[in-house]
């Protein structure tokens, strides 16, 4: 048990280095995933056919390819063609794009369970289309979605490890562990405590979206 | 815009046989999703029926054990076994694999690939599958029961039949993720089509014509959309058979979250 724990203490600043960089990760693709993720259930819902067409073009893309293609795109693809990008936004910015799919489409079905009663009177009140969305349409959206939104950023937490393995500079949990491997060969240490700092955050994710569930929840 | 559209830049597609090299690599990933579905689905079922078991020992054990696999990063797992597995495990599965399976999926580190894929998929299904059956009217059971039904019988008969038709657009949208995940296992050193893609830009491969590894990339994943789509479109031609066949709407078991909320209400 002390060699279990010898390996955290003795590794304490790349494991801990590794959670700081996976929770900017994390922290940076959720902002993106939910700004870009309402804009695309905005044209998802959209009253043209071709806005939907759009945002569902982008909803089956982004969903449908591996994060992997995606990440190895963001960066060595983007390189190749010239664009001189770092690897904190590619990394960022594709496995936010990728979240923001599953986002557009959680927040889709929570804009149809908002009653059609609320547009109605939201449009006889004299609001127009941008403003019954921002003020009747989304707010109530938000909360009915909370819970799936809740599973969605657990598996965008799980997913953010195949940015440290595929982007080489950034050095994730599981490329700290990888790195302590490589250094001390305990591998089931390293890994085990890769695993725990994982389900720290998915943890307190899960616990911070059922308090917000609870605060925000309205009663039907 | 103008680069992703240029006509030159797409020329590798169509020289030498540098389009059939992705497609080989493709059909190693397909190869390895078929092979890991089959075994999770199996695996899933059987632990969505303990996580049902009535003895409260093992409901706890196999919920447990689903809660640890469906909750580490899958491509953690992936790395462990792919360093932590003994060799003689490879070995062991080098000579088992059947014949039929091409050489890359027979040699011994692809074991490790399809554990971890086994096991995170197989605890993810288990719960989906778990949701379906818990959904039914608990008055199926129990008429069963009355009826003098075995276990066995009832749920053959009864619970399965009902409970899993709830949840196939789930477990379909399971197998799509799944379908993806494949391609993490380049990373353990599989030749598939990832690192098929990658040779394919690394030099003037066949035909002497650089691949722009953009464009390399969009084709693989214009082949994923595809596959997944015809997916997604194959569980919403399952839900209207159904309808029409029964005549109602069927309630499918979306995700954990419905389950989740209707244990609360109650």
């Amino acid at each position: 048990m002390s060699a279990l724990l010898d390996v955290l203490t003795e590794n304490l600043d790349e494991f801990g280095g590794g959670l700081w960089v996976t929770l900017r990760l994390v922290l940076g693709a959720f902002v993106i995933a939910i700004v870009v993720g309402t804009m695309v259930a905005a044209l998802r819902i959209a009253p043209s056919v071709w806005l939907r067409r759009l945002g569902g073009i982008y909803v089956e893309s982004f969903r449908n390819i591996p994060l992997l293609v995606l990440l190895t795109m963001a960066y060595a693809g983007l390189r190749r063609a010239g664009v001189p990008i770092d690897q904190w936004t590619a990394g960022i910015g594709a496995l936010g794009l990728y979240t923001a799919a599953y986002v557009a489409e959680v927040l889709r079905s929570g804009v149809f369970a908002v009653s059609k009663g609320q547009i109605e009177a939201s449009l006889s009140l004299g609001f127009g289309y941008a403003e019954t969305l921002r003020r009747i349409v989304l707010p109530q959206a938000f909360r009915t979605v909370i819970p799936p939104l809740g599973s969605i950023v657990i598996a965008m937490i799980k997913n953010s490890a195949i940015i440290g393995v595929s982007l080489i500079a950034l050095n994730d949990v599981l490329k700290s562990a990888r790195l302590v491997q490589a250094e001390t060969f305990k591998t089931e240490e390293a890994f085990l405590w890769a695993a725990v700092g994982y389900l720290l955050l998915t943890v307190t994710a899960t616990v911070g979206f059922r308090f917000l569930e609870r605060r925000l929840a309205i009663s039907r | 815009m103008v680069y992703l559209l240029d006509p030159s830049n797409w020329e590798w597609l169509i020289t030498g046989r540098n389009a059939r090299f992705i497609l080989e690599g493709f059909l190693v990933n397909v190869q390895l999703a078929l092979i890991a579905m089959v075994f999770s689905l199996i695996f899933g079922l059987g632990l969505a029926l303990l996580r049902l078991s009535k003895w409260r020992a093992v409901v706890v054990v196999t919920g447990l054990w689903i809660d640890l696999w469906r909750n580490l990063p899958l491509i953690l797992v992936i790395l462990y076994f792919a360093i932590a597995m003994p060799e003689s495990w490879r070995d062991a599965y080098s000579s088992a694999a059947p014949g039929f399976l091409p050489d890359v999926l027979q040699r011994g580190r692809v074991f490790a690939a399809l554990l971890a894929l086994v096991l995170y998929n197989s605890a993810v299904l288990a719960e989906i599958m778990r949701a379906g059956i818990q959904s039914l009217d608990r008055g199926q059971g129990e008429a069963a029961t009355a009826l003098g039904l075995t276990y066995a019988q009832r749920m053959r008969l009864v619970i399965l039949p009902q409970g899993l038709r709830r949840m196939v657009p789930a477990t379909i949208s399971q197998l799509i993720t799944l379908n993806k995940d494949t391609t993490l296992v380049s990373i353990i050193g599989i030749q598939e089509v990832m690192r098929q893609g990658r040779i394919l830009t690394s030099n003037n491969f066949f035909g002497g014509v650089q691949a722009p590894l953009l464009h390399v990339l969009l084709f693989i994943g214009a082949l994923f959309i595809v596959t997944n789509l015809l997916l997604s479109r194959l569980s919403r031609r399952l839900e209207i058979r159904e309808q029409q066949r029964t005549g109602t709407t069927l309630e499918p078991v979306r995700g954990l979250e419905d389950q989740v909320r209707t244990v609360q209400a109650n």
